[in-house]
Parts: C-alpha cells; structure tokens; sequence
C-alpha cells in the first residue's frame, strides 16, 4: 500500500514541479502545460547526431532519470511511509545524486556536438564547487541526529527545526542544493540562450522528454532533501504527517524555481571562487559551531 | 549458492568486464567511464557482503573521481575522442607479466593469510558506522590523517604549479604568421 502511495506522490510531486519550472521559465501558469509540451516532443522526430557516441548518448538521460529516482528512495513523507530507510541515508542521497555528474558527462560527450561537451563539462566544474557544500552541511544535520537515517534525522528536528538550530548549514545546503539541479541562476551546464540548450541541446523527441523527467525528479530531490535535512520532514500542527510533507516539499521547489530566475546567470569562474574561498570556510565554521552546540544545548 | 554469493559473482564479474572494457576502447571519456563503472561494481559488492557505509562510500567516491579523471584524459590527450584509433595498450610483455604476477600474488595471499576468526554475525548497519568512527579516531587515526595531509599538501602544490604557469613568461614563439602568437598570451 504504501509502495502506491509513494509512487503516486512521487508522480504527482514532478508533474506540480514540471508545471512549476513552466510557470517560472514562461511567466504563464498552465496547468496542463507540461502534457502539452510532453505530447509535442513525443510528436517530434528523434534525431539521432553524426557520429555519436551511440551508447553515452542513449544512456545519459536515463541514468539522470535513475540517479534522481533512487535518491528519493530514502526521502520519508511521513513514519513508515519511505521506500527503504537505509543506515546510512543522508550518504547514499549524496552517492545516488553523484551520478547525475556521470549522467551529465555522457549525454554532453555523447551526442558530439559542441554545446552539448561544453554543458557536460561545465557541470563537472559545478560540482567542484558545490560538492563540499553538499556533504558539509549534511554532516552537522547528522551530528546533531547522532544518525544518518533520514528518519532519525526528522525526529531529531522534534524540538526545534534544523532551520533554526543551524541556520548556516541550511543557507550553504539550499545553495549547493540549486547548483546540484542545475536551476537558475546555476543552471550552467543548459544555460538557454547561451549555450543553447547545452546539454538539452542535441536531444529530441523521447530522448528529450527523458531528460526533462529526470530534471524535474532531480528538482524534487534537491527540495525533499532541504525539507528533511532542515524543515523537519513531516513535522507539523494538525495536518497529517504526509500533507505536511508535501506542502514543504512543493514550497521549497516553488521559491526555488521562482526565487532563482530573478537573479543573473552567475559564472563558472565567479561560483568555484565564491563556494572555494566564501562557502568552504563557511561550512567549516558551521561544523565547529554546530560541534558545539550539541555539545552545550542538546535540543 | 545462496542469493547472496549469486549476486557477489555478478557483481564482480561485472568488475573485471568493465576493467577489461577500459583498454578495449580507443575512446578516453569511455575509458575512464568503464574503470567508474568496475569501480561502482566493487561498490555493489561491498552492498552485498551487507557492509553498507563502505559500499555507498565506494559508489559516491568513485562518480566523481573518474569524472575528474576524464575531463584531465581528455584534455592531456591527442586523441580524447578516439576517433584516431589511439591504442590503450603499451608495452604488452612487461604489463603481462606485471599483471599475471600481481594476480598470483593477490591470489596467494587470498588463500594463505590467516584471516583469523570469520565473523558470524554481522552487526547492523548503523552499528557499523558507529565502529567505523571509532576505528577512524582510535587505531587508524595516524594512517588516515597523514592520507589526507598527503593529498592535501599534493593539491595545494598542483594549484600552485598551475597558477604559476598562467604568470610565467612566454618563451618567444617561433614565427608561423602574423596571428599564432596572439593566441598564446591568456
């Protein structure tokens, strides 16, 4: 019963974000938007480029469609209701989200076009910068659960929600978490209107409706992560534990996907200094600081 | 044969598959990317042998690692697309032998070592994590700091030969038109 569940949400939560990345991208609210855009690629020919590196290019999309869906399997909507709560949880989001850097590299060298490597590649120096920012803030969340279940992780959030037990470590996690889905202002490795599509560039029809999935499965991720790293999970007055989930969950991706498009593209050179000299030190500070606090206030 | 032992066979199959794929491509992003995926198989047995934090470690370390290696691949390389029919195999006698050798000892060691007491009951996942910090901050603290002190004093010094060389003068290039010398200076 609750394997339908999950995947039920799980459906529901990518098709809301797909029509919220619409809403932001297009400025229109259209409910059934992402149908329409769905139903008019399936109807596009699949062209398949000179000279592709045949396997990389098929490939690509739907390994950033499994990456993205096997890092939601340690995401609880609510007690019990998660798909398999590993020990070592807050870990393994981190090594399934890994591979959407390999996903990335295959289906930007795959297809053998020059906007399409540079996206690939572009992405690889992305996560240099962001990768840090991932794993540090996730290590205090752990320290002060004294677990890496994601489980364990919400309840340790019973008293008071991370957002306010570690303010810093959620500000660097919501960061390094929209550079992880690629959404605007860090969305270089597509970069519309500069690289034209990048990555995105050289697919079409099915192919494309793959990768557009995976990246909205992705977006999902990133926004379930924030919510039970930092927004206690389910946690919540008189609504029941899933509605909770799910309103958080389609807030975070909501101010995600709106908050980001108001700000410029940011450049590769300007986001390796800003996470290497600005957010590294930061999240470092943040580990002492949090190392104390559970020492001193264990709430 | 258990599931378990089932599993662990394919898994490592799959290893040595992918570490012979990574010399029967010509390709360099395809190289690189078939040693990540022998490495996510070694991963996929440490899942098996119910050693769960090593196992997801192994699959995250390795996705960006061999990713890193790639782009340095591709970028050190003649021939990164593998579209010259570069061969990845060099001095055949002498890494036949090496490798044969490696093997029969590894092998020897397998089977000779006296590996004490086997364990019967593994402990749980998360009991796991807890004695793998402690191992990490007790007796293994010397061996691991100076790893990473190692590969942190070896990152500085690569950074710092990099930058050096964007600042360092160009030697006068030889004259091959009015426009390839331009092209150095960045």
């Amino acid at each position: 019963m609750s394997t339908v569940i999950l995947l039920l949400s799980l459906a529901l939560g990518t098709y809301v974000v797909a029509v919220l990345e619409q809403w932001a991208s297009t400025n229109r609210l259209r409910l059934a938007g992402p149908v329409i855009s769905a139903l008019r690629l399936l109807g596009q020919e699949n062209i398949l480029p000179r000279k592709s590196d045949r396997l990389f290019f098929e490939v690509g999309p739907v390994l950033l469609l499994i990456a993205a869906l096997l890092s939601l399997a340690i995401i609880p909507l609510a007690p019990g209701l998660i798909a398999t709560d590993l020990a070592t949880g807050a870990l393994f989001f981190n090594a399934a989200l890994a591979y959407v850097l390999v996903a990335m590299i295959m289906a930007g060298w795959g297809p053998d076009g020059a906007y399409g490597m540079i996206g690939g590649w572009r992405f690889l120096g992305q996560l240099i910068a962001y990768a840090m920012l991932v794993v540090m803030p996730i290590t205090t969340v752990a320290m002060r659960a004294e677990s890496l279940s994601t489980i364990d992780i919400v309840a340790s959030q019973e008293m008071l929600w991370n957002i306010a037990y570690q303010p810093l470590g959620f500000a660097l996690f919501v960061f390094a978490g929209m550079a992880m889905a690629f959404v605007p202002p860090f969305d270089l490795p597509v970069a519309t209107g500069e690289l034209a599509g990048g990555v995105e560039a050289e697919y079409t029809g099915a192919r494309r409706i793959v990768f557009r999935l995976g990246r909205m499965v992705l977006i999902l991720s990133v926004s379930s992560a924030i919510v039970v790293f930092y927004l206690g999970g389910w946690l919540g007055p008189w609504l029941p534990a899933w509605a909770w989930s799910m309103i958080k969950i389609l807030s975070v991706a909501a101010l995600m996907l709106l908050g980001g498009r108001m700000l410029p593209r940011i450049r590769e050179a300007t986001l390796l200094a800003w996470c290497w000299k600005l957010g590294i030190p930061l999240a470092l500070a943040n580990i002492f600081l949090v190392g104390i606090l559970v020492l001193v206030v264990p709430l | 044969m258990s599931v378990q032992l089932v599993f662990l066979l394919a898994f490592g199959l799959a290893a040595v598959w992918f570490g012979i794929v990574v010399f029967r491509t010509h390709s360099m992003v395809r190289s690189a990317l078939a040693l990540l995926f022998s490495q996510t198989a070694i991963g996929a047995m440490f899942l098996v042998m119910q050693t769960e934090f090593l196992g997801v470690l192994q699959i995250m370390m390795m996705a960006t690692e061999m990713s890193i290696m790639a782009i340095f691949m591709v970028m050190f390389m003649m021939d990164p697309g593998g579209l010259g029919e570069m061969d990845m195999k060099h001095q055949r006698k002498l890494s036949l032998g090496a490798g044969i050798l490696a093997f029969a000892g590894a092998t020897a060691l397998a089977l000779l070592a006296d590996w004490g007491p086997i364990a019967t009951e593994i402990p749980d996942a998360g009991e796991q994590v807890r004695l793998l910090g402690f191992e990490l901050l007790g007796r293994s603290m010397l061996i691991f700091e100076s790893a990473g002190l190692t590969i942190l004093t070896a990152m500085i010094a690569a950074t710092a030969m990099a930058v050096q060389a964007a600042n360092r003068p160009e030697p006068a290039a030889p004259d091959r038109g009015p426009d390839r010398g331009k092209q150095h200076g960045h």
